[in-house]
């Protein structure tokens, strides 16, 4: 169908150049003719008007003839000749010829000593007459020539007819040849066609949704090979849409990651371990910040480097170096504790992870965890357990060798007896108020010790606790005052707890004394506090030591022959009971003169009337 | 001639049960309160036996027994450690110092006499072996 349409273009296009061509060429032709008969006539009207009229003029008697117009008619070599006549100047013909059918038309006036021409109609149904005229001179008056000439036909000149058809012969033969090469020249277009069609079917197949608004014009013509390009141009279009909008998809996808990863990154950085990441091949990849506080090196001198290169730890370099290479699965782990080279006084935990998944060896996760203060945490434990064992055997030591003592030598000695009994008494004393004070420094640093305040007047309180240290004081022969002025404001606290603190303090007060000595339970109202305090006149201690006393296990340095007992826990829980209750415990001391322990407690506003008062 | 015996504790209590026993026991007793004190006793007078505590304030038994066997290195006479460390670790140190032994506490006066006795009569065999 293709074929045949461009066969049926190609002939009417043929048939079409041929009528141009013959139009052209019969035009051409018509205009020869006119000029040529424009030449001639005019040629022969200014010959023949240059002879003498009488020559042209018929002779007398033989009037209408003219034996030179004859001439022309009977010679004539133009077929187109229609007529010759000599007009007078009112318009009679003097003379004329014409050519069978044609008639002589009437004279027009002529312009004075001038040739000119002019169209002729010679009637309905004949042919027009081109008349080219001009002045006659004659003793007669004015005469005019007058030659006429019928105008060219414009027909087809039969004689021209085989030249007519050699042109459309050649015209025809040109068809097949520009058929032939239109086929070449579209053969690429057809296959580009094939393809996007091919590619349209595609697109549309795969695109369900995609709806083709016109089916593909089956004659493969080039206005299908453009409906086809339309069409693929509309899809590449509709596709380069649809890769901008999983490009800014992409984009907008990328930036979420970056802005991931980056918060990643920032998490990881803020984490209070060092992290590295080692590839396979045993080369920093990642590293954060905190590795320097805790190894010592900087982040730039590991990164890219291998372990021998930065490591100056040999614990840490040899497990680096067992996770190198291949032969680790997920379930490689190994966790090393050691001391940084690059931090003294820094205990670390390192844990190596191998990165393993999906077949594929990533590398190694370390991680660095500063194990400081656990590490210290277990040495305090292990001297706590070290020195609790310490503090219980000296009393057992005590009191075994007493009774060996006893046994052997003081069975007949009352002396010994009495002293032997004495000193077992208070080592007994001794390690009972070391195991009650162990019980609350662990309830205290469980938290499970919480004090349950109430509302206490304190004369009461104070005075029960200076009746239980009396008998302690006595036996050492030191004395024991009272000062606790009289309506002493209330105060919230727990009051078995406030008992185990104040007892420290006198305890302390009575222990760390010179017999004959005394000491002193003092209360007295502030503006806004109560102050309790304990006064004795004992050893005292140094500046050093009073800033040490309340600490966990510290003992001041005794001297002298005198054994104080002392453990290092009743003042640190003291203080710690005081702190409990929003207190303050102060110590004022000189060495050799003896100490003030003072607790500030808060006051409390005074209750209305039936408030319970405990 | 009586033997002489250097004790060397901060615990008062200890001094007291010890000396007794040991002067019952027919020994010469001196003592200390702590590493410092003993090693003047000692330039007054050097002992036959020296037992000491090991957690003493100021100059600890350690100190002191390093301090002693540096001072007087021909006169390797024994020492008597107490302590209730029981850690290997911490016992290490006596290895580096000659005649150093120890004395598990809780102490019982009883083995610290039978201790001494072994030894002055093994000390008394090796000097007069016809004896």
């Amino acid at each position: 169908m293709k074929n045949n349409r461009i066969g049926l273009i190609l002939v009417v296009s043929s048939l079409a150049v041929i009528a141009l061509v013959v139009t052209l060429l019969l035009q051409r032709q018509h205009k020869d003719q006119a000029e040529q008969v424009r030449a001639q006539g005019l040629g022969t009207v200014r010959s023949l008007a240059a002879l003498p009229a009488s020559v042209l003029l018929p002779a007398p008697g033989q009037p209408g003839q003219s034996g030179v117009l004859a001439s022309l008619l009977a010679g004539r070599d133009n077929p187109d000749f229609a007529y010759a006549a000599i007009s007078a100047e009112d318009g009679r013909n003097l003379a004329e010829v014409a050519s069978p059918g044609a008639i002589v038309p009437p004279a027009a006036p002529l312009a004075l000593a001038s040739f000119d021409e002019r169209s002729v109609a010679a009637g309905q149904n004949a042919r027009a007459i081109r008349e080219f005229r001009g002045p006659l001179a004659s003793a007669d008056g004015r005469l005019q020539l007058r030659i006429g000439y019928f105008e060219p036909h414009g027909l087809l000149d039969l004689k021209d007819l085989p030249f007519y058809a050699l042109i459309a012969l050649a015209v025809f033969l040109l068809v097949p040849l520009i058929y032939i090469v239109i086929k070449r020249e579209m053969a690429p277009l057809a296959a580009l066609g094939a393809q996007l069609q091919t590619l349209n079917a595609a697109q549309t197949q795969a695109q369900p949704g995609t709806a083709l608004t016109r089916e593909l014009d089956a004659d493969q013509d080039v206005r299908g090979l453009a409906g086809k390009l339309n069409r693929y141009l509309d899809h590449t279009s509709a596709r380069i849409r649809e890769l901008e909008q999983d490009s800014i998809a992409s984009m907008a996808s990328g930036r979420l990651l970056e802005y991931g990863s980056n918060k990643m990154q920032a998490v990881l950085q803020c984490l209070p371990d060092g992290l590295l990441v080692l590839d396979p091949a045993g080369e920093v990849t990642f590293a954060t910040g905190k590795i320097e506080p805790l190894l010592g090196v900087p982040v730039a001198e590991v990164l890219s480097q291998p372990s021998e290169a930065w490591c100056r730890d040999p614990e840490l370099r040899a497990m680096l170096a067992r996770f190198r290479g291949a032969g680790l699965d997920a379930r490689s782990q190994m966790t090393i504790e050691f001391n940084p080279l690059g931090v003294p006084g820094k205990r670390l935990w390192a844990t190596a992870q191998a990165l393993v998944g999906h077949s594929m060896a990533y590398g190694t996760l370390v991680v660095l965890r500063d194990a400081t203060r656990e590490h210290l945490a277990r040495q305090a434990g292990n001297d706590f357990v070290a020195h609790v064992a310490h503090e219980l055997k000296s009393p057992l030591n005590v009191i075994g060798m007493y009774g060996e003592m006893l046994a052997d030598v003081g069975i007949d000695d009352p002396a010994l007896r009495v002293e032997a009994i004495n000193v077992i008494q208070d080592e007994v004393e001794r390690m009972v108020s070391l195991v009650n004070n162990l019980l609350n420094v662990s309830k205290l640093e469980m938290g499970s010790m919480r004090p349950e305040r109430h509302r206490v007047k304190l004369d009461d309180l104070l005075r029960d606790a200076w009746q239980q240290a009396r008998s302690r004081a006595e036996a050492k022969n030191i004395r024991l005052d009272l000062q606790v002025a009289r309506d002493l404001a209330a105060v919230s606290v727990d009051k078995d707890m406030f008992r185990i603190a104040l007892n420290n303090l006198l305890n302390n007060a009575i222990k760390y004394n010179q017999p004959g000595g005394s000491v002193t339970l003092m209360a007295e109202e502030g503006d806004s506090d109560v102050v309790i305090a304990v006064r004795d006149s004992g050893i005292g201690m140094t500046p050093e030591d009073r800033e040490r006393v309340t600490e966990k296990f510290f003992r001041v340095r005794e001297t002298g022959d005198e054994q104080r007992g002392g453990h290092g826990l009743g003042l640190y829980l003291s203080n710690q009971i005081v702190e409990l209750h929003h207190g303050r415990l102060t110590i004022e001391s000189e060495l050799g003169h003896g100490s003030v322990f003072s607790i500030h407690l808060k006051k409390m506003p005074a209750l209305a009337e039936g408030g319970q008062v405990l | 001639m009586k033997k002489s015996i250097l004790l060397v504790d901060d615990e008062p209590h200890v001094i007291r049960v010890l000396r007794l026993m040991l002067e019952r026991e027919g020994y010469d007793v001196a003592s200390a309160n702590d590493g410092n004190e003993a090693l003047e006793k000692m330039a007054a007078r050097r002992p036959d036996v020296m037992v000491s505590d090991i957690q003493m304030a100021g100059m600890d038994g350690r100190e002191l027994c390093r301090t002693v066997r540096a001072r007087y290195p021909d006169d390797s006479f024994p020492i008597f450690v107490m302590t209730s460390m029981t850690a290997s670790e911490e016992r290490a140190w006596v290895r580096e110092l000659a005649n150093v032994e120890f004395l598990e506490k809780p102490l019982s006066p009883r083995q610290l006499i039978a201790r001494l006795t072994t030894y002055f009569a093994n000390a008394a065999t090796q000097e007069n072996p016809h004896a």
